[in-house]
């Protein structure tokens, strides 16, 4: 016979310290911050690049404008709707590479993405922006939301 | 009467997890011992294969689970085992009736009728069929409290609905269609109809004769038993009209190089080696499930609602989909499924922040992605109740969802 151990389970006050302290590794500051103040969150009519970038296990579907001149991206700006983690990523995105070369963004890219990777070997000086996601690789499911938008860019690059 | 607390000792995940708060049973539940040490005793003292063999083993493993194939028929008030179907979960069932049923008699410009609020599984089979041949798939709207917008059910209707295909209880939104009725309606137009009850039957009387449905399918995973094991039942006058579409052992009268002549039962259509340990955890599941009253059940999950939805409603920013599921009034048309949105918090953050606390609940589009199109939500938070849940741990859901309110803000 098991009973419920109502022992075991937290008061509201003690959920709230408790998610604080768990969450706060998945949910740091830089990603909060992000998801409510996104970095150049505007919805474009025209754009030289329009890149999609969709989740099509949860619906999370942000678009990506940007121009690129002289090989540098520029106007970099996006919309849509996803998670705080993929909204915030993609803020993320959006301030790091605006007005960065094409070789630059490259390497960019995969010092974010390498932070996700379960795999990845950590490296040094990482910008404190991409160590933020780092707990999404430790989240089932969640570390898709944190490269959402930079394997579409990656890929296009690589397309391109 | 419902004792949730002894009902999940009788299961041993909660044994081994005290504190895992299960509210994803609209997606799978839990197996109760019952069913787990069914399935144990099968392959460790009665496994053979069935139907073939001679000796001893083998006759009664078949025996054991041809008697299944009854009681399936008795717990959805079928007229005989002979117009169940064995098949691999609800899905199967509803592709075996596309596939099998009405393939052969639809034409180009005819119509199949299904609802905004179907699952995938209830939809894509017929516009595949629809794309092959040519025919239209209408789709009834829903009002926005989350129920059938009947007028234009009936107005939908026409010479041309060759079919109609609903679910019962809605896996997004919980909502109760009354099938009932509108069986009767498309019998009057002299419509076949199948329902789908993946959601419905572990938690509601089922009487298939009464209904006078002409296909009725379920999942054993949704009903306490195992997973890839499902009921096809079809009133026998169409199962006996049915070609097989899988073909192989096991199902055949007669082999010739030159033809082959099909079993009439059943089992024309369980070709090959089914899932026989599958089959013989799901008459345990059901066993299990005829030890309560569904009247009880229907009681008792109604409590846990309309308490889960009274404190949920006094969370700002908090909206419960499908407005059926608000008040205490409307209780016969919503089932124990609560979809709901927070302001400013994606579904998945939400299931995230929950899972920490060890509460299992499911987000995004449940499979449902034209109805998420239609309520304009990228996707919901589902919570799914059942017997084993409690009003306590429905407190600690409240408690998170409030902390993850102030996480946020």
């Amino acid at each position: 016979m098991c009973k419920i151990q109502k022992d075991k389970f937290l008061s509201e006050e003690q959920v709230v310290n408790k998610m604080n302290e768990e969450l706060k590794k998945l949910y740091k500051t830089v990603i909060l911050k992000n998801n409510n103040e996104p970095f150049a969150f505007e919805k474009r009519e025209e754009a030289e690049v329009v890149l999609e970038a969709y989740n099509q296990i949860c619906g999370d579907r942000f678009r990506l404008f940007f121009e690129i001149e002289n090989d540098k991206i520029v106007n970099l700006s996006f919309h849509g709707f996803g998670c705080a983690i993929s909204k915030a990523s993609t803020s993320i995105l959006v301030k790091h590479l605006e007005g960065k070369s094409l070789i630059e963004t490259k390497d960019i890219l995969k010092s974010f993405l390498n932070v996700i990777n379960p795999e990845g070997i950590k490296e040094e000086n990482i910008e404190e922006d991409f160590q933020a996601f780092e707990a999404a690789k430790d989240f089932p499911g969640r570390s898709k939301c944190a490269t959402l938008s930079w394997d579409a860019l990656k890929e296009y690059l690589e397309e391109k | 009467m419902i004792d949730p607390v002894n009902i999940r000792g009788e299961f041993p995940i909660f044994i081994n997890n005290p504190d895992l708060i299960y509210f994803d049973n609209a997606a799978t539940t839990q197996k109760p011992a019952m069913v787990i040490d069914g399935i144990k005793d099968y392959y460790e003292n009665h496994n053979s294969n069935i139907h073939r063999g001679i000796y001893d083993l083998a006759a009664s493993t078949t025996k054991k689970y041809e008697v299944v194939r009854q009681k399936v028929a008795d717990f959805i008030g079928a007229p005989n085992e002979q117009s169940i179907v064995y098949t691999t979960g609800t899905t199967a069932g509803i592709n075996l009736v596309a596939s099998s049923f009405l393939s052969h008699q639809l034409q180009a410009g005819d119509e199949i009728l299904i609802s905004a609020m179907e699952h995938h599984a209830n939809l894509i089979p017929w516009q595949m069929l629809c794309e092959a041949k040519g025919a239209i798939l209408k789709v009834i709207p829903i009002n926005q409290d989350g129920t059938i917008e009947k007028p234009l059910y009936k107005a939908l209707l026409s010479p041309k609905t060759k079919m109609v295909a609903l679910v019962h209880v809605s896996n997004s939104l919980g909502t109760i269609n009354p099938i009932a009725e509108m069986i009767e309606i498309a019998h009057d137009h002299g419509i076949p109809v199948l329902i789908d009850g993946a959601q419905s039957v572990a938690h509601y009387e089922i009487d298939v004769k009464a209904l006078d449905v002409d296909f009725f399918v379920f999942s054993g995973h949704k009903i306490f038993g195992p997973t890839g094991v499902g009921i096809l039942y079809g009133k026998e006058e169409h199962l006996k009209k049915m070609h097989p579409i899988n073909f192989g052992g096991d199902m055949i009268k007669n082999v010739t190089f030159k033809k082959t002549s099909f079993l009439d039962g059943p089992q024309k259509f369980e070709a090959g080696t089914t899932n026989i340990a599958g089959i013989i955890g799901l008459g345990y599941a059901i066993d299990y499930l005829n030890q309560f009253d569904k009247k009880e059940i229907q009681k008792y999950l109604k409590h846990l609602r309309t308490y889960a939805v009274n404190k949920m409603l006094e969370i700002n920013g908090l909206r419960i989909i499908g407005s059926i599921n608000n008040g205490n009034n409307s209780t016969d048309q919503a089932g124990s499924i609560i979809s709901f949105v927070m302001d400013g918090i994606h579904p998945h953050d939400i299931a995230t922040i929950l899972g920490v606390e060890k509460i299992a609940v499911r987000a995004g589009n449940h499979c449902t992605q034209p109805l998420m199109d239609f309520l304009e939500l990228p996707g919901t938070t589902r919570a799914s109740f059942t017997i084993y849940n409690t009003p306590f741990e429905i407190d600690k859901m409240i408690d998170a969802l409030k902390g993850i309110q102030q996480f946020f803000n």
